[in-house]
């Protein structure tokens, strides 16, 4: 979708248990919920 | 496959959101389904220089999910838009960054949200960042504007995901930098917990 979207060089970064502690946990889990850094570039 | 921005009411959505971080924006410090403040932000990664030069008020409530900074940090004098900015911690990191030549747009649909980072740009006294109110969809930055576009836990809010990626792309300037942080979902999400605002926001 990034990349339809017209940007380049993408890339996921580590997950992070972003939910893990918080009341939102449980349904984080239910979905395999996780926090990511994304990058992309324009070309150009 | 049905397409995803049929299966939700776009302005209840936004409405719902809205009403959530009209919450945190007013009691930041109150309990959530998520993590809030400076020590989630440092727990996810965030460089705790230069986040110690801000006061507390202006980490409080911080609600990211991850860390948009992993790979490296907007450059002196550069430009920045901060998508979904909130209370506006992200904006202020940049502002420390890109310095007195570069600037920052924060854009955010949420008043409170708004007022409480103006607020604290203004006591910080950056003049070189600005909150500006819209939607992250059709934001109001010109074309070609930024060497970076950031956004923190926000465009998991969006139904329409394409249409703020080709946003992002038609602000960044040609070789321009997208640096965000999002969550990602490993299971499949049934149909009706898609029409389900309540999951969407919480």
């Amino acid at each position: 979708m990034i990349r339809a979207a017209g940007l380049v060089d993408v890339e996921l970064g580590p997950p992070v248990d972003t939910f893990a502690g918080a009341s939102g946990e449980d349904k984080a889990r239910r979905f395999g919920t996780y926090g990511y850094p994304i990058r992309a570039r324009k070309s150009g | 496959m049905t397409d995803i921005r049929d299966l939700v009411d776009l302005e209840q959505l936004r409405a719902e959101v809205q009403s959530k971080y009209r919450e945190v924006a007013e009691g930041p410090t109150a309990e959530y389904h998520f993590h809030t403040g400076r020590a989630h932000a440092l727990r996810l990664g965030y460089p705790a220089s230069p986040l110690d030069q801000l006061p507390e008020v202006a980490c409080e409530a911080f609600a990211g999910v991850a860390n948009p900074f992993h790979w490296g940090t907007p450059r002196p004098g550069e430009r920045v838009v901060d998508l979904g900015s909130g209370a506006g911690m992200d904006s202020l990191l940049a502002a420390l960054w890109v310095g007195a030549e570069g600037r920052v747009i924060g854009v955010d649909m949420t008043t409170e949200m708004l007022e409480r980072s103006r607020r604290i740009a203004a006591s910080l006294a950056f003049a070189n960042v600005e909150f500006r109110q819209g939607v992250i969809e059709n934001a109001p930055v010109d074309d070609s504007w930024a060497d970076v576009v950031i956004s923190n836990g926000v465009i998991n809010l969006c139904p329409d995901k394409l249409g703020v990626y080709s946003e992002i792309a038609r602000m960044l300037r040609p070789g321009g930098r997208m640096m965000i942080a999002d969550i990602c979902i490993e299971k499949p999400v049934p149909e009706e917990a898609l029409r389900d605002i309540d999951l969407w926001t919480g």
